[in-house]
């Protein structure tokens, strides 16, 4: 990273784990695009056009190109720039691998704290925690933490929330 | 004043929804096709048969949903009950009331009827579902439900205040439409559609009729002589002076008679022509206020204003302060309830390159294109258009640029962007729930930052585009509390 942040980092990394959930998912994917340009070697014979062989070279590829990023390259860069805190006064995250966004939502306005758990997060004990305001677009999500300590934050927010609410939205 | 007993809408309301057949609208279609498929059997009396048995089915069901149907303005809730076989009950609490807007349709007028809707909140998801509405008491009635579930409020808020329950009507006009003004509609995209819409609905019930009646203005007049110039020009220019009128009474029968006022802790709007609407906002959760302004209306000096409120279902339209109007009068309301920032701030001058090459780009795209083709095919057609449209960029972009612009006041921030619409929006330092400071690849080599303020009211959220990075922090920490210093290093 050449140019400074405009924001400071949040101190915290996610759940290792984490990266062998992003190789995960992009390994579904891969297979998924995988499959549909197989099925296009097979069922699309030669001689339908001329535009067949190097749309059969473009699809293999993309596959490639899009394996080598999905599972080695996007993984690792997720898990560098993804960062989260929680102060006594906010929650504080970075998230994204190109387009990077921090979002900081005081405790004081924080509404409802979700934890959830997708399939492949039950897979690797890991769970998201999502802090929703009064404002459909300040949400805060903190992604792939392990479970229990999203299940700690959820309750510390929450409880947090209580203390130093304040009504106006 | 009467107990917190059930009540009721006017009798009168039968009469309305018998006229409107708003029960027996679903049996019409119905109707139709049964006739369209026996054919009338000639006589008229069959007809009026007809007429009578869904009037009085009307009626019949008016009737029936009319006694099922009663309300309730207690001392902590609004009830309302109602359902024919399976009965619905909702109940308000007052405290969650934010909004009780008095309307009354052409039809309720007739009878000295109002329809009532009671806003409540329900979180952050906007919907239909968050109202209450009672539908056609007498407008007496009405205005005395109005004041009494406002001011019960008012009394929950303001309980130390000591004010009686019904506070002195001292009101303060603070802004009265002005005929002259709806001269902007044509200039103004939402109402240039009206008439668009009235033309395309038009078109659909021709299709509807049977052809034979369509009249063929080709067969009357002959075929026109496409070829001279003038008639095209004639008819194109008549059309335009069409859709300029269109706009005009558009715009005059949602804005007629327009009015702001200010009452004890509350704005109220009184707008339409021929549905009066009269709709509540509290002052106290107004966060912000937005004045928007299209590229038409900039040309004359027109703009909009909008408030900003908290809770508030359709707020668009119910949040409207000024409907239209110049902007000097959006200026002063908004400055009225929002203390000004100060003048704002330009952006980076790399903020201006990277409009200049978002803005430039697609046309270059297709210059690219255009100049393969030509040298590939001899097509110069696409090379040209190309051309005009990266030329075309350059003016965009170096507008989009002198669009953007943030301030941070006292007690207030303000944001602008956009070109079609320009939108400038100041709001409270109270207003902000949140802060998402967005940077891409590019923005980044830049050094250059989009930050979006959360807000709980309006859109939700209202962004300073390609702000320099090195002054989000500092930005961020004057435009909020001090919990925002967690973002400065």
């Amino acid at each position: 990273m050449s140019a400074p942040t405009p924001v400071r980092e949040p101190v915290w990394s996610l759940s290792r784990k984490a990266i062998a959930l992003w190789v995960t998912q992009g390994a579904v994917g891969t297979v998924c695009y995988g499959l549909v340009v197989t099925a296009f070697w097979l069922l699309v014979p030669l001689d339908a056009g001329w535009a067949v062989a190097p749309a059969r070279w473009a699809g293999a590829a993309f596959v490639l190109a899009y394996a080598v990023l999905a599972l080695a390259v996007r993984p690792r860069l997720r898990y560098r720039v993804h960062r989260w805190e929680v102060t006594g006064e906010a929650i504080y995250t970075l998230t994204g691998w190109l387009t990077r966004s921090w979002t900081l939502v005081p405790i004081s306005r924080v509404q409802t704290v979700d934890v959830t758990r997708g399939l492949l997060q039950q897979l690797f004990g890991l769970a998201t925690v999502a802090v929703l305001t009064a404002s459909s677009q300040g949400t805060v999500r903190i992604p792939h933490l392990d479970l229990d300590v999203a299940r700690h934050v959820a309750d510390h927010v929450a409880r947090r929330a209580e203390k130093i609410r304040d009504e106006a939205t | 004043m009467t107990g917190p007993t059930a009540r009721r809408t006017s009798p009168r309301v039968l009469l309305v929804h018998t006229l409107t057949f708003r029960q027996a609208r679903s049996v019409v279609p119905v109707a139709l096709a049964v006739i369209a498929g026996r054919g009338l059997q000639g006589s008229p009396a069959t007809v009026v048969a007809l007429v009578v048995g869904v009037t009085v089915l009307s009626l019949l069901w008016a009737a029936l949903a009319w006694w099922r149907t009663s309300y309730l303005a207690g001392d902590t809730a609004v009830v309302l009950t109602r359902g024919l076989v399976s009965r619905s009950v909702r109940t308000v609490p007052n405290d969650r009331i934010r909004g009780v807007e008095v309307e009354a349709p052409p039809v309720h007028r007739l009878f000295g009827l109002v329809r009532v809707r009671i806003d409540a909140a329900a979180g952050t998801v906007a919907g239909k579902d968050e109202e209450l509405v009672i539908d056609g008491v007498l407008r007496a009635e009405g205005d005395r439900l109005r004041a009494q579930l406002l001011s019960r409020r008012a009394v929950v808020a303001t309980e130390a205040a000591g004010r009686h329950s019904a506070p002195e009507p001292v009101e303060e006009e603070l802004h009265r439409f002005r005929n002259r003004w709806l001269l902007y509609s044509p200039l103004v995209g939402s109402y240039l559609v009206l008439p668009l819409a009235a033309v395309g609905a038009l078109f659909r019930l021709l299709d509807e009729v049977p052809d034979r009646y369509v009249p063929r203005p080709g067969e009357l007049l002959g075929s026109p002589d496409l070829s001279d110039g003038w008639l095209v020009l004639a008819v194109l220019g008549g059309a335009l002076v069409l859709l300029a009128l269109g706009a005009v009474l558009g715009s005059a029968v949602v804005n007629w008679r327009f009015r702001l006022v200010l009452r004890g802790g509350s704005l109220i709007t009184e707008r339409g022509l021929f549905t009066r609407r009269h709709t509540d906002l509290e002052v106290d959760r107004i966060r912000g206020c937005a004045i928007s302004e299209g590229l038409g209306m900039r040309l004359v000096g027109a703009a909009r204003a909008t408030a900003l409120v908290t809770g508030l279902g359709d707020a668009a339209r119910r949040g409207q302060l000024l409907p239209l109007g110049p902007q000097e009068d959006a200026w002063q309301l908004t400055d009225l309830l929002v203390p000004s920032p100060g003048s704002l701030q330009r952006h980076p001058t790399a903020a201006r390159r990277r409009r200049l090459g978002r803005a430039v780009a697609p046309g270059g795209a297709v210059l690219v294109a255009g100049a393969v083709l030509t040298a590939t095919a001899g097509w110069w057609p696409l090379l040209v258009v190309g051309a005009a449209l990266t030329a075309l960029g350059v003016p965009l972009g170096l507008a989009r640029y002198a669009a953007l612009g943030h301030a941070t006041g006292p007690s207030s921030f303000a944001v602008r962007s956009g070109w079609l619409v320009r939108e400038h929006v100041v709001l409270q330092r109270r207003a902000v729930v949140g802060w998402e400071v967005r940077q891409t690849v590019v923005q980044r080599r830049a050094g250059l930052a989009t930050v979006q303020a959360c807000v709980g009211a309006g859109q939700g959220g209202y962004s300073a585009v390609d702000m320099a990075a090195s002054e989000v922090a500092a930005f961020t920490r004057a435009a909020s509390g001090s919990w925002a210093s967690a973002l400065a290093g």
